[in-house]
């Protein structure tokens, strides 16, 4: 394969024989009574060749103990194609439109690494398609998307894993399992523990330029079909590539790109999986509408009392309204402490490929990967209205505020829907 | 209305970016001055609001950005209004927007309108994005607007559809799914035979949307006749369509719908179809 742009005839023609091209029988084609894998080897298609395409793949699946194999990626970038070639072989057929991977019948596990605005979209689809699925963080661009990516893994039965792994780690821990206990026992009448996420978001690095003077987009980039679902700005090379982060059109700025690193294990540990915060409170100055700006902290509650703070230790004030403050054992009366001993320990949290092979959820499984997410969405929601919300997590409404669900629903560009 | 040498001086009190060109040097003193800028340019009213509209200056390939702080306060304006309480003020600034499309401004600055129209906008202006629907370079922007608002938004859709040509059409199907139009029933069903993919793919989202049990023999046909990319599209559709049918109780329609799925989607490429059906004819038992 040269090293230069890869014209659109080649992946025409890539695409056209791309039935004739592999050589992995899938796994859910030969797969036994529940799709067991005839071997150990996943056929893969990447969706997003840049510098994350196939991280995941390398953590979850080669890391935890089984073999991979890329068959087909997608990129709206030819040179970024055309370097997956020789990434991951002379095997892997080469698309700029993400949806001829999906279609692809060889393909047992998509991974997807494009920019956020894309990730449900692609997940939607995988699972529609019968695809087990690998999605880097952040799962979603606004929180709507993360229902319909739950509901349409759940309909079809597939595997899903979310790209961060801390929730193994805390599982791990003693004390991270006793909370965990605690907190899912049902024996806690109310939660007093306050966990502080102090720091860690490089809130100052990712600000969008708000000067970006309109560039040509390059040749080698399908400009439309990278905005997808966002709206279609003037290109700028900011907006492309590892910046993208900084813009409310592809993701939400340091809130968006690290809290699912640091809630995934939060959320594990405290027993919040299946539900989210109540009341979100920020302190930020006002945002602005394309460009993530700078903030200070966000406070957001549950409803059982616990406390959790996004403190951004970069900008502005620190959070100084409650100290932090764990959950003990102590926290549950003798009785109840007694009741706790006879109850049985966390279940390990199961691999990907585990996962896989038993039909089962994943240890960051699609739920979870949602609702941690959430809690970024929300602050961020709070921070562009610069105003308190208050949330239904079962419903998945901000309550009272309209505006505020314009956020949580953020209507696509054509021809996309959720 | 040009804008008035008070209101550039007070607009020009929006903080200065930083020489990188964000917002990073913004402090928690500049964010409150931010707010009480906001509430000083909103008392000047609609002719504050026209000025600032006239200080927005179309991007183009090349040349700086003229407008930055002009953009920045007309959005700090349109969030401002959402959280007065006081829905009056909020749809005298809307109203004010919406007063500025469809004219001479570029289209650049009416889609930046329409944006903010997204935020702030409520029932007063659905009629003037209606109107956007039918100039193809604004018709996807407005039809967002719309469905964001919500509020009288598919009456307008579906009134411009029949005018509106091209891939607008598209746009307006797919948000009159978005609001869950079962006054849009028809315009859905007939979107299943449409030449564009994309309408038919939208035809079936929609029937899905309003659980039209009515559909469903026309939705299975148009989903056992696709390949590809619509097949995987419109077959998730009827799945949609069935679990919402079982979720409003009505199981004998829910249960048609799965059998059919669990008989016809026999490829192996296919299994989870099969499967989910299977699962939901279970439930619907």
């Amino acid at each position: 394969m040269p090293d230069q742009p890869v014209s659109r005839r080649r992946f025409l023609q890539g695409a056209a024989t791309a039935a004739a091209a592999f050589s992995i029988v899938p796994r859910g084609v030969l797969g036994g009574e529940k799709g067991a894998p005839p071997s150990e080897t996943f056929a893969c298609g990447l969706i997003g060749c840049g510098s994350q395409a196939g991280e995941d793949i390398n953590s979850y699946i080669k890391h935890w103990g089984a073999e991979f194999r890329v068959l087909a990626a997608a990129d709206v970038h030819y040179g970024r194609l055309s370097n997956a070639k020789k990434r991951w072989g002379e095997q892997v057929e080469l698309y700029t439109d993400w949806r001829r991977v999906v279609e692809r019948r060889d393909i047992d596990v998509v991974s997807i690494a494009t920019p956020p605005h894309w990730h449900a979209l692609c997940c939607i689809a995988a699972a529609q398609a019968g695809k087990d699925i690998l999605c880097e963080k952040p799962m979603t661009k606004f929180i709507a998307e993360g229902r319909a990516v739950v509901t349409a893994v759940k309909r079809y039965g597939r595997v899903f894993q979310i790209g961060t792994s801390g929730r193994f780690g805390a599982a791990k821990s003693p004390v991270s399992r006793q909370i965990h206990k605690i907190m899912r026992s049902g024996l806690l009448k109310s939660c007093p523990a306050v966990h502080i996420q102090k720091g860690g978001f490089p809130v100052r690095r990712y600000c969008g330029l708000v000067n970006a003077v309109p560039e040509p987009a390059p040749k080698e980039l399908d400009w439309d079909m990278y905005c997808g679902p966002a709206p279609v700005r003037p290109y700028h090379h900011d907006r492309f590539g590892w910046n993208h982060r900084f813009y409310w059109d592809y993701e939400g700025g340091a809130l968006a790109d690290f809290a699912q690193h640091y809630m995934d294990p939060f959320q594990w540990i405290y027993g919040k999986d299946d539900t989210s915060p109540v009341e979100i409170e920020s302190l930020a100055p006002p945002a602005h509408p394309e460009c993530c700006t700078p903030w200070a902290w966000v406070e957001l509650k549950y409803a059982d009392g616990l406390t959790l703070v996004l403190d951004g230790n970069e900008w502005g004030p620190r959070y100084d309204r409650k100290p932090a403050r764990q959950l003990k054992l102590e926290d549950l009366d003798a009785e109840s402490q007694e009741k706790l001993k006879a109850l049985p320990d966390p279940e390990p949290l199961l691999t990907f490929p585990e996962a896989v092979r038993q039909r089962k959820e994943s240890g960051g499984h699609v739920e979870a990967a949602h609702r941690a997410i959430t809690i970024a969405h929300l602050a961020n929601i709070s921070i562009r209205l610069g105003r308190k919300i208050k949330y239904d997590p079962v419903k998945e409404e901000v309550i009272g505020d309209d505006v505020a669900n314009r956020l949580v629903y953020q209507p696509m560009r054509e021809p996309w829907h959720l | 209305m040009p804008a008035s040498a008070e209101l550039k001086a007070l607009v020009e009190q929006v903080p200065d970016h930083d020489k990188g060109g964000s917002y990073v040097n913004l402090t928690p003193e500049s964010g409150e001055a931010m707010r009480k800028l906001t509430a000083e340019l909103h008392k000047g009213g609609r002719d504050a609001v026209l000025g600032i509209i006239d200080m927005l200056v179309e991007p183009k390939v090349g040349e700086p950005v003229k407008d930055i702080k002009p953009h920045y306060a007309l959005h700090m304006l349109a969030v401002h209004v959402t959280g007065l309480g006081d829905d009056k003020a909020r749809a005298e600034f809307a109203t004010t927007l919406a007063s500025q499309l469809g004219g001479d401004r570029p289209k650049a600055i009416q889609k930046y309108l329409i944006q903010e129209l997204g935020v702030c906008g409520g029932k007063e202006v659905v009629e003037p994005l209606g109107k956007m629907l039918l100039d193809a370079e604004l018709c996807d922007d407005a039809a967002r607007a719309l469905a964001a608002i919500k509020d009288c938004a598919a009456d307008v859709l579906l009134a411009a559809l029949p005018q509106v040509q091209g891939r607008g059409r598209l746009s307006v199907v797919k948000k009159l799914a978005v609001l869950k139009c079962e006054k849009a029933a028809e315009v859905f069903k007939q979107a299943l035979s449409d030449q564009d993919p994309d309408v038919r793919i939208a035809g079936g989202w929609g029937i899905a949307r309003i659980a039209d049990a009515p559909a469903a023999d026309a939705l299975l046909k148009a989903a056992d006749g696709a390949k590809d990319w619509l097949r995987i599209n419109l077959s998730d559709a009827a799945m949609s369509l069935a679990d919402a049918l079982l979720a409003a109780g009505k199981k004998p329609e829910a249960a048609a719908i799965y059998a059919h799925i669990a008989k016809t989607r026999t490829d192996p490429a296919e299994k989870h179809l099969k499967e989910a059906a299977e699962r939901g004819l279970a439930a619907a038992k």
